[in-house]
């Protein structure tokens, strides 16, 4: 996952991870990649365009 | 290993009147949260009730209060106003805008002055169940620790994970999770002042727009959305609001917000052994309006006392289920109702919204009766009136 320079970290994207693979941390999220079902669902939800899929 | 008789992760509202409450019961108290600064940024637009605050026993603080809320007022999208002010409508609840990055501070002071213990830039990093307790790892710059506790209350927030990793379920489902932004705005301009205003429709799919005044010219102006019924992320949404609103045409943002914010009611089950949630964790947030200050302070009183109890008695499931019966009582009655109202809502066009607006422009709402409602609703829109009686 691309985590864009303007990310603010508030956590939307790890409240709505339907498997918990996302931790937020003050300046950081760290997601678990290998266990993720690319369901997109955080890229949704995110409210500022923070996120995207890497190729 | 430090030990201690309960861990609070997350120092907002809920976590430190969870904080206060267990310290004031003579627990031993820690207060982690993993922000360098107690209330910031903050992910709320920041409107709490003076009954609220008077329920908790909590005095009006001019150095956390902006503006008291004279009136509100309801927009619908071809542009209709349902004006609910002080002069016309006694309001059934009277509000404050908050200044939060003091508030929290403030509320984090109160569990300090208390006798809890507070860690700043504290993040969890795992927990394990042991036998009466959990061991709770951190991480604080750069210095790993570990605790040792009897009761962990997860106020972690709608992102928060201790919840999860103890085996409850997250308080709200990915389509129950609103995606919400605000700019922090001065060079607004206001119709009436002091008035809190909702814009209703497909200008915020799911959720509404909010211009919550926190000056002459200052105010809080966002919005949240339900994602999967909305074309655009919350952001556009936004900033196609102010682009198009008179009342923003001079406004410049000095700050952005940005976070997420549970609104499928409260979680069904707030505590196991040894573990209780609070808070926006557990879904204490009034589905309709995605406030949830007052709601999670209660929650976390709750839970702050019940602990420092169960302590001196048992800290089992069997014990702090009382937890879960006090916050449900305590809650469950305004929550249930909102959501049934933000339910209803979510089922009309812009044209029902419209056509409601008309029928209530101009009322006086002090004097209209359940069956004049009704009779207006018939009149206006049939259908929005069968979608109401699904939800009453």
């Amino acid at each position: 996952m691309i985590v864009k320079e303007w990310c603010s970290f508030c956590g939307e994207c790890a409240g709505v991870c339907p498997r918990n693979l996302i931790q937020v941390r003050e300046y950081a999220l760290i997601f678990k990649e290998d266990e993720c079902k690319d369901c997109d669902t955080c890229i949704k939800a995110c409210p500022i365009n923070a996120l995207e899929k890497e190729d | 290993m430090i030990e201690t008789d309960i861990i609070v992760v997350g120092a907002g509202p809920a976590g430190s009147s969870a904080a206060k409450h267990a310290a004031l019961g003579g627990a031993k108290v820690i207060l982690m949260d993993k922000k360098s600064e107690i209330g910031a940024p903050k992910r709320c637009a920041e409107g709490v009730s003076i009954e609220g605050l008077e329920k908790l026993g909590i005095e009006p603080n001019p150095r956390w209060v902006t503006k008291k809320i004279e009136g509100v007022r309801l927009q619908t999208p071809d542009g209709t106003d349902v004006w609910l002010t002080e002069d016309q409508v006694k309001l059934p609840e009277a509000g404050y805008i908050l200044e939060r990055k003091v508030f929290d501070k403030h509320m984090a002071m109160d569990a300090a002055r208390a006798g809890a213990e507070i860690r700043i830039k504290t993040l969890v990093t795992g927990i394990d169940k042991i036998d009466n307790g959990f061991i709770v790892e951190t991480e604080s710059m750069g210095k790993e620790e570990t605790f040792k506790c009897k009761i962990l209350i997860a106020a972690d927030g709608p992102e928060g994970h201790i919840a999860r990793w103890a085996g409850l379920r997250p308080a709200a489902k990915a389509k129950e999770m609103e995606s919400g932004v605000q700019y922090e705005m001065c060079n607004v301009e206001f119709e009436k002042p002091g008035v809190i205003e909702f814009y209703l429709g497909s200008c915020a799919p799911g959720g509404y727009v909010w211009i919550f005044p926190k000056g002459d010219d200052i105010a809080n102006v966002g919005l949240a959305i339900l994602p999967h019924k909305a074309e655009k992320t919350a952001i556009e949404y936004l900033d196609d609001f102010v682009a198009k609103s008179p009342y923003l045409k001079n406004a410049q943002a000095v700050e952005i917000n940005v976070g997420g914010d549970p609104v499928g009611g409260m979680s069904k089950k707030l505590y196991d052994d040894n573990i209780l949630v609070c808070g926006d964790a557990a879904g204490q947030v009034n589905p309709l309006t995605g406030g949830g200050i007052i709601s999670g302070m209660t929650g976390g009183m709750c839970a702050g006392k019940v602990a420092a109890q169960a302590i001196k008695e048992d800290c089992s499931k069997k014990y702090l289920k009382l937890y879960d019966e006090m916050a449900h009582e305590e809650l469950d009655h305004d929550i249930k109702r909102y959501k049934k109202v933000q339910e209803y809502l979510l089922t009309l066009d812009d044209d029902e919204l419209n056509s409601l607006a008309h029928a209530f422009e101009g009322e006086s709402f002090e004097k209209i009766s359940t069956t004049e409602i009704v009779k207006k609703v018939i009149k206006v829109s049939p259908k929005a009136l069968l979608k109401l009686g699904k939800f009453v």
